[in-house]
């Protein structure tokens, strides 16, 4: 939507209709996004975590990593959210990438509300290998697809 | 790409082009080649009516968005797509199989599946029964594949989730742009809600050798709180 849009509704008649016409009219030929939008997700500050894999769920609509990450003598349980198996193939990851106790470090979009949960942006495994959030169009800071989420249809 | 000899007919045959394949969707943003890449989508232009409520909604998105609360989605619970935003989702792909009588298109992202019945009538709008995928028949048009979808009921989230009537009518060529382009051009006409029929293309490059994946949605961690906030469920 563009800037300003959110007063179009007040206008009637045919100026509403031109307005409409401008905001869609440039959005041809890009994919929808797949599942659910990213929003929740604070993209613009990415934290780093390091810890334990509990479990990874090689799973649709998502793949996600169990993370146990101590902070001293506290542990904070963590869920990391991946694209789909689909996506992340074409990006190097398997579905026996990781394994419980395998050690990781992941830099990951936090909750915007504070839970311990995110969206990975790459990871760092215990094999020193760096894989991101998918290939070239996949999800996640880094990865994203070419058109912002507001000019996907 | 020329890869069938099709009977036309009793005696003869023609050359006929083949969309046969795995593909995948791709965008006119960056780095698209522009003599492949589809061209702009022709204007959204809703009844008074319908664009006033769809203008409002879509602003009201926006500003959820913005503020780090998507709105809900019908995907988001694991809802298959339909016809037609089902045809390019993100980068998974689309499988297109053709047998006699029949072209079956596959999408990987919710394994969905619509069959072309090929030569045959439409079927009366009133006859067939509402839902993803409509009642798809099709035929060869020159290097053309033209299908022609009725039945989408009137829950399946339109083109850029637009409104849409059980009047719905979706239009699509496909054609092969070169032997491993392939363009959609989709042609959306409502006599009920638009002004006038959309029109837009998808384009694909093909995926030799692609195995298609299966997705069955069944983790799927995001839920709609109390408050009507897309959340991610925790503590597995």
């Amino acid at each position: 939507m563009a800037p300003g849009m959110n007063k179009m509704p007040r206008v009637h008649g045919g100026l509403l209709r031109v307005a409409l016409v401008a905001a869609l009219a440039s959005s041809g030929g890009t994919p929808a996004r797949a599942h659910h939008s990213f929003a929740m997700f604070d993209t613009a500050r990415p934290i780093t975590i390091s810890g334990v894999v509990t479990a990874f769920e090689w799973t649709n609509p998502h793949v996600y990593i169990e993370l146990d990450v101590a902070e001293g003598a506290k542990v904070t349980h963590w869920a990391i959210e991946l694209g789909s198996p689909s996506i992340l193939m074409r990006g190097g990851w398997k579905f026996n990438t990781l394994k419980k106790g395998d050690t990781i470090t992941a830099l990951v979009s936090p909750l915007r509300n504070g839970e311990p949960g995110s969206l990975l942006n790459r990871v760092t495994l215990a094999d020193g290998r760096v894989l991101g959030n998918g290939g070239p169009a996949g999800i996640g800071p880094g990865t994203s697809t070419s058109t912002p989420p507001s000019q996907q249809r | 790409m020329i890869c069938a000899l099709a009977p036309d007919v009793v005696g003869q045959t023609t050359p006929r082009p083949s969309v046969a394949g795995v593909w995948v969707p791709f965008g006119a943003g960056r780095g698209a080649d522009p003599a492949v890449a589809p061209p702009p989508a022709g204007p959204v232009a809703l009844k008074p009516a319908y664009a006033k409520e769809y203008l409002a909604q879509r602003a009201a998105d926006a500003e959820a968005t913005k503020r780090g609360e998507p709105p809900p989605s019908a995907a988001m619970g694991c809802v298959p797509y339909g016809m037609p935003r089902m045809m390019a989702i993100a980068s998974y792909p689309v499988e297109i199989l053709e047998t006699p009588g029949q072209i079956t298109i596959i999408t990987e992202a919710f394994s969905e599946v619509r069959r072309v019945f090929m030569d045959q009538p439409q079927l009366p709008m009133d006859e067939v029964p509402p839902g993803y995928y409509g009642h798809s028949v099709g035929r060869w048009q020159g290097d053309s594949l033209v299908v022609d979808t009725v039945g989408i009921k009137e829950s399946v989230p339109g083109y850029q989730n637009t409104p849409h009537s059980d009047r719905m009518r979706i239009t699509e060529r496909l054609r092969l742009i070169t032997p491993d382009v392939l363009h959609d051009q989709i042609t959306i006409d409502d006599p009920v809600v638009l002004e006038k029929p959309i029109v837009y293309t998808l384009a694909y490059r093909r995926m030799p050798d692609y195995k298609m994946v299966e997705f069955v949605c069944d983790n799927n961690r995001e839920y709609v709180d109390e408050r009507g906030r897309v959340r991610m469920r925790l503590g597995r």
